[in-house]
């Protein structure tokens, strides 16, 4: 955990015991008919195609993703103006406010590019997706999956490749993880560190692949998940403070790759509608897309880069438009098949 | 001519130091925004939902929305907790699917945190659609984060 968020961590579970109540008014869902509680929401949109507004929405503001906390200096003054401020949270008072339910429907296609976060993507970790599939049915055969060669890639070829690699290889931590592999995920975590040196991030890393050996070692397996995730964070962070933006996006794509190629070698498997559906992320797919074509010259011309991009074009089609669609068992072999050869584009010597 | 370099000088330093305390401002409230959702994302976690370590972060004005697209998965449930600095502030956090129905089956708010919860039905894209109904402030700083389980 990040300091700043550990301390805090610690304040919050010292008085969560009187920070724990909510709101007390209830109302129905419209459609579940689900309890709701605390004030809820205003029925914007009932009143608000005006406020979907460029001016309301966009103009003026300024919209933040961050990774992880970036600014070091604040995060030195932080803890102690957190403390003050939990301190006195601590003692505030139920909402009594209440307001009416948000609309059951919505008109999205009223909404104006403005008003989308379109550029600010959070990209699922793959024990989001691997997680369903372990509810899905019987345990998928997670070792099947493994490749054992990735604990060993080395940091060749230009950045754009390594930062790529560096993104498959934190993927195969997470499934490693599934197959609870303490080996492999102690070997993936120095491999993690390897290419991040080689990538000017390893002291950003260095204690993120610490905690990930730590937690294989006690086999606290969510442990091992919360510190990818974290690792995933403090390389992009490292990198956007280092101006990278365009291969801390690299990372994501190898990461969503290797993700990708996993979920389709486990749902060719044993085949189900619903497995199938979990690849149907066209949201994700167009977001790599134009950060792919928006990236500078010099990367999109490295022939990995050049290849990946063309790959996500090809897989684009397979995903499905509407939500709900199904996908066969054919098209996820073809995923799995387009998805594979990336990865072994990726993880070949430089061209 | 050496005076008025000296004079320049000193007007992009202070303008620039000017600048860079108002982006450190701007950073901390978002930081401080987001410790208000982690501090709501707290109960959930001990029920079992993995926060994630990204999030989203801005500033709106009163009464004014800001949707965000979101790829959620069928066979998950999803907590969102909006947090802000202001105490007097007034948020709220909504889910709909890509059809534009209502997808939550629970929702709270109470000062400084806003929650939502969505069981998807289908996977795919959900638009997340925030708000600060009312506020103090011109602008009212939040954060969403999101955990899963």
């Amino acid at each position: 955990m990040h300091p700043l968020r550990e301390f805090r961590h610690t304040l919050l579970t010292k008085s969560a015991a009187i920070e724990a109540s909510f709101g007390s008014s209830v109302w129905q869902h419209p459609e579940s008919g689900a309890a709701r509680a605390g004030f809820a929401s205003a029925p914007f949109f009932a009143r608000h195609a005006k406020e979907f507004l460029p001016s309301a929405c966009g103009l003026g503001s300024f919209e933040v993703r961050f990774i992880g906390l970036t600014s070091s200096s604040m995060k030195k003054v932080f803890p102690v103006l957190l403390a003050l401020c939990s301190l006195g949270r601590a003692q505030q008072p139920p909402a009594s406010e209440s307001s009416p339910p948000p609309p059951a429907h919505i008109d999205i296609k009223q909404l104006p590019p403005q008003s989308k976060l379109i550029d600010n993507v959070v990209v699922p970790v793959p024990s989001e997706i691997f997680g369903v599939l372990d509810k899905l049915g019987p345990k998928p055969h997670w070792t099947s999956v493994q490749r054992a060669s990735m604990a060993n890639v080395k940091p060749t070829g230009e950045q754009s490749q390594i930062a790529l690699r560096l993104g498959v290889v934190i993927a195969e931590g997470f499934i490693a993880v599934e197959a609870e592999d303490t080996g492999e995920v102690k070997n993936i975590g120095n491999t993690v560190l390897t290419l991040s040196r080689a990538l000017s991030v390893e002291k950003q890393v260095k204690e993120r692949a610490k905690a990930i050996t730590d937690s294989a070692d006690k086999k606290d397996w969510q442990g091992v998940r919360l510190e990818l995730d974290k690792t995933l964070n403090s390389v992009r962070d490292a990198m956007q403070a280092l101006k990278s933006d365009e291969l801390s996006q690299l990372v994501s794509l190898g990461g969503w790759l290797r993700g990708t190629e996993a979920l389709t070698a486990v749902v060719s498997d044993s085949y189900t509608r619903d497995g199938a559906e979990l690849l149907h992320q066209p949201m994700l797919i167009d977001y790599f897309e134009k950060r792919l074509a928006e990236m500078k010259p010099k990367i999109k011309q490295n022939p990995v880069v050049t290849k990946v991009q063309k790959g996500m074009l090809e897989i684009r089609p397979l995903v499905g438009v509407e939500d709900g669609t199904m996908i066969s068992a054919k098209t996820v072999k073809e995923i799995g098949r387009i998805a594979e050869d990336l990865i072994k584009t990726i993880n070949s010597k430089a061209p | 001519m050496s005076r008025r370099l000296l004079f320049v000088k000193r007007i992009l330093f202070t303008a620039i130091l000017a600048l860079g305390l108002a982006a450190q401002t701007a950073l901390a409230t978002i930081d401080d925004a987001l410790s208000f959702a982690l501090e709501a994302a707290d109960p959930y976690v001990k029920e079992g939902f993995t926060v994630r370590e990204d999030y989203w972060g801005g500033d709106l004005a009163v009464k004014s929305t800001k949707a965000i697209v979101h790829q959620l998965f069928k066979g998950n449930e999803y907590w969102f907790w909006m947090g802000t600095d202001l105490k007097d502030a007034k948020i709220s956090i909504h889910i709909y699917d890509s059809e534009g129905n209502l997808a939550e089956v629970e929702a709270w708010a109470k000062p400084h945190f806003a929650a939502a919860r969505v069981v998807p039905k289908k996977t795919g894209s959900y638009y997340l659609i925030v708000e600060v109904e009312k506020s103090p402030e011109e602008r009212t700083t939040w954060s969403l984060a999101y955990g899963f389980r």
